[in-house]
């Protein structure tokens, strides 16, 4: 009886916070899944990108680049990263039409010069970065949730459901998905492959940056966190299936879930491994995600 | 992924690619020589920089042999690497083993973890390899800082047994990569004369006809992640014996992008200039960075870029300066 | 082997991608000794049938069988060891072998040199290569085409990369031939030229199938022809028949009117 309850006691703060940071992965996902939908490259630099844009936040508001006020450095930020997304993807767009593999290398050299630039910006040592939450703080049923898991969630369902809205309604959206489910029918339908890939490109820096900038309470800000939480990120898109929205972002959340509860349960240490176990296998039993639909018949 | 790749080699007209072949023909048979007699014409520390880059050169060939035969990029490759480098290191201070047992040992170790790894993914597009490469990658260093007892956590291990005695260590960390260099060269075009190799390069550029002609996609997928990963664990065991220890700041994420960038500079190739092209590239650019270390990762990044674009847009420019020079 | 029996079939083939139907129930019967073209209009399921009988597609329902045993379950590629071979609508030559390393992949099968052979020249692996590309050389001489064979098959016009394509395909004596649309592509020359070469490749023991839009090609050299439309047979005979069936008349007349 009491080594049950404190197992439910244990539990549901992990559940809790697992969801919470899922919540922050299926936002790197999503970015990651709108740009390979769209374009058929895995956008390797996702990480680095939004990494330097957390940095940008921090230097334009604690004075080392600017003293700005915490909403124009986060405006300036997206700024920043909107015209390293048009510019990554006028680097990359040519490159894609002709091989999805060089595309992608070459994403992954676009991720090392952001990576270089914040080393060679903000040097390799940890900076604090606080985010103007509200201090709050409750208990419910034994759980501590804090202002932080509210801004977390509010934030994740505001922008997902935003995200959803905008596929689902807009014109853009529509092309979208028109284009993701056939690209070459959709641009003969007269559909601008170029301003969807823009779209797409946009959205994602947009998420990455959301993503990043609300990991960093969890963890702190340094050149490698927010790459680091990107493997997340990657692991909840392949559990999706790496081509489905929905998909990102329940595998977000699982793996927050399932990450939690393996730190505490098994072992802090070996986090990167168990999530390669969680990618090999999930590659193993959902090929095609969580929710492929099933009647595939080509072999 | 892997539909087509290496525009810059496809673009090219065949007759300019054999002369290229060729000329590397050249190149290689005078490199050989040199690097032969080198040693007794330069400094310690000179030989011992080129082991390494002897070393590095053999990781690059892994990362480009999955490049041209399977049409995968993997950046993961310092997993292989640490395999083979670790096997090297833990048989040399568990059992006294020299190179000459261990490099088989790890040669097999890399093969089989790369068709272990190869594996759930072998039905898959190649985005799911890069990927789970890329979390490989990342899993190793904590692999080895936490298996401490077996690899000396951070402070990682020694290699220090000759392969063959009486002959100077100095000479041999030289030497013995050169001749493994060298070894993988060949084997590498060996298999390009090969019945599995046609099969993975008919596999890369049309799976569905390969498969009508009796070559699984998921064996060639397999089988170039065996040879890549075996490769890749030779280069590991040679790192180590070259730079004579072996620690888990050399097989980290950012060390299999390197191997990408050094595999890229040389435009996948997988002859002796190539790689060495990529192995210096590797070995030499933070040593001269040293001071640095920032630039590094920019620096990478800009050539691996300006490697990539010049690939792409090299044929569309040659052919305009090519009619420029016709009308005068 | 009884060379009269040898026949492929297909009962009931039924296919449907996402709840579009490529092919409803088709029968078809492919004889050794016979040539069999296949026409119809465009997304008729001639193609989508070709990759049912290799493996490629798994149909919903129905069977395929060769020489009286199923082939269904089977990979493409021990259909390809059972001596099922095909070309390809759009030429799938690997651009970084030569003609002739192209054409010995149509071998690749019978080989079985270990990995060992491939990385170092041993005795095995090199007589097979020999007798590969022995193999592989008469089979491009008895297309005319012996002089392309270390050239890539970037250097050669698009009707002689068919050809090679078909040298693949036979150089492995198959005991099924199943040729996609082999005149696309090329001019009247080479097209009297393939059909010249098809008829020299018919021989008593081979099923050949050939699907093809150039009804002159299909006319002279088919003994029988099956008409396909919407996934279904339309009918089947021998080309004057064909030639002369109302409905055929009304799905060309019909597809010519767009």
């Amino acid at each position: 009886m009491s080594a049950a309850y404190h197992i439910l006691l244990d539990i549901f703060p992990l559940l809790w916070s697992g969801l919470i940071t899922g919540c922050l992965y299926a936002l790197g996902a999503l970015g990651l899944v709108m740009i390979f939908k769209s374009s058929r490259v895995v956008n390797f630099s996702h990480g680095n990108v939004a990494g330097l844009a957390a940095f940008l936040i921090y230097g334009f508001s604690s004075g080392t680049l600017l003293t700005l006020s915490w909403s124009a450095a986060v405006l300036m930020a997206v700024v920043a990263v909107i015209a390293i997304a048009f510019l990554s993807y006028a680097i990359v767009a040519p490159i894609m039409a002709k091989s999805d593999l060089t595309a992608t290398i070459a994403t992954l050299s676009l991720g090392l010069i952001a990576q270089g630039v914040t080393l060679l910006v903000f040097g390799a040592d940890i900076v604090p970065l606080d985010l103007p939450l509200p201090r709050f703080s409750a208990s419910l049923l034994g759980l501590r949730i804090t202002g932080y898991d509210l801004t977390v969630l509010a934030v994740a369902v505001a922008t997902i459901v935003g995200l959803f809205l905008v596929i689902d309604y807009t014109k853009l959206g529509v092309a979208f998905r028109a284009i993701s489910a056939n690209p070459i029918a959709a641009e003969i339908c007269g559909l601008n492959l170029r301003s969807v890939h823009l779209f797409a490109w946009t959205v994602s820096a947009v998420l990455g940056v959301i993503g990043a900038l609300l990991i960093v309470p969890t963890t702190f800000l340094s050149v490698t966190t927010v790459a680091t939480f990107m493997l997340q990120a990657f692991a909840a898109a392949v559990l999706g299936g790496f081509s489905s929205l929905p998909g990102a972002l329940v595998g977000g959340i699982a793996i927050g879930i399932l990450m939690n509860l393996f730190t505490f349960y098994v072992s802090p240490e070996f986090t990167n491994t168990f999530l390669l176990v969680v990618i090999l296998v999930a590659l193993n039993v959902f090929p095609n995600g969580i929710f492929a639909s099933t009647g595939g018949t080509r072999v | 992924m892997s539909d087509s790749i290496l525009t810059m080699r496809q673009e090219r007209s065949s007759l300019d690619l054999r002369k290229m072949v060729a000329s590397e023909r050249i190149v290689a048979g005078a490199i050989i020589p040199v690097l032969i007699l080198l040693p007794l014409f330069v400094a310690g520390s000179w030989t011992y920089a080129l082991g390494v880059c002897f070393a590095n050169s053999i990781g690059v060939l892994a990362v480009s042999a999955l490049v041209r035969y399977g049409g995968e990029v993997s950046i993961g490759h310092s997993f292989f690497a640490a395999v083979g480098a670790y096997s090297v290191a833990i048989l040399e201070t568990r059992a006294g083993l020299p190179l000459s047992i261990s490099l088989p040992v790890a040669l097999v170790a890399g093969v089989l973890c790369g068709i272990a790894f190869a594996w759930p993914s072998r039905r898959l597009s190649g985005i799911y390899l890069a990927v789970s490469t890329m979390a490989l990658a990342l899993a190793m260093p904590e692999i080895i800082v936490n298996a401490d007892t077996w690899t000396g956590g951070f402070e990682g291990l020694y290699v220090s047994k000759p392969l063959i005695p009486g002959i100077g260590i100095e000479l041999q960390r030289y030497y013995v990569p050169l001749v493994a260099l060298a070894v993988v060269v060949y084997c590498l075009s060996r298999l390009r004369q090969s019945r599995q190799g046609r099969a993975l390069l008919l596999a890369r550029s049309h799976p569905a006809a390969a498969d009508a002609f009796g070559t699984r996609r998921a064996w060639a997928r397999v089988s170039i992640m065996g040879i890549s990963g075996g490769i890749a664990a030779i280069s590991g065991a040679m790192l180590a014996f070259a730079s004579s220890a072996v620690s888990p700041t050399v097989y980290t994420f950012w060390s299999s992008i390197f191997l990408l960038v050094g595999s890229v500079v040389s435009f996948y190739g997988l002859t002796l200039p190539r790689a060495l092209i990529g192995g210096a590239f590797l070995t030499l650019v933070p040593q001269v960075l040293s001071g640095s270390g920032a630039w590094i990762p920019v620096l990478y990044g800009l050539v691996m870029l300006v490697v990539i674009l010049a690939g792409h847009y090299g044929p569309q420019l040659s052919s305009i300066l090519f009619r420029r020079g016709e009308k005068r | 082997m009884d060379a009269q029996n040898s026949m492929l079939t297909a009962q009931g083939i039924a296919l449907s991608f996402g709840g579009i139907k490529v092919l409803q129930g088709l029968d078809v019967e492919f004889r050794a000794g016979e040539v069999t073209g296949l026409i119809g209009p465009n997304g008729a399921g001639k193609t989508s049938l070709f990759n049912c009988l290799t493996g490629a597609y798994r149909p919903q329902g129905g069977s395929i069988s060769f020489d009286g045993r199923p082939l269904d379950g089977l990979s493409p590629a021990a259909r390809a060891s059972r001596g099922v071979v095909r070309s390809f609508q759009t030429v799938a030559l690997c651009p970084e072998l030569t003609v002739v390393e192209n054409v010995m992949m149509g071998l690749a099968r019978n080989y079985h040199s270990g990995w060992l052979s491939a990385f170092l020249p041993l005795a095995r692996g090199r007589r097979e290569d020999r007798e590969m590309r022995e193999a592989a050389i008469s089979a491009l001489a008895s297309l005319g085409l012996a002089d392309a064979a270390d050239l890539l098959p970037s250097q050669l016009p698009p009707g002689m990369q068919r050809l090679v394509e078909i040298a693949r395909a036979i150089v492995g004596k198959p005991s099924v031939l199943l040729l996609d649309e082999p005149a696309a592509g090329l001019n009247n020359a080479e097209t009297r030229d393939l059909t010249q070469t098809l008829r020299n490749i018919a021989s008593p023991d081979l099923v050949m199938v050939i699907v093809e839009h150039d009804m002159d090609l299909v006319m002279s050299i088919c003994d029988r022809i099956y008409v396909i439309n919407f996934g279904e047979v339309v009918t089947c005979g021998p080309p004057q028949a064909v030639r002369t069936n109302e409905d055929v008349i009304a799905i060309y007349l019909g597809s010519e009117d767009d």
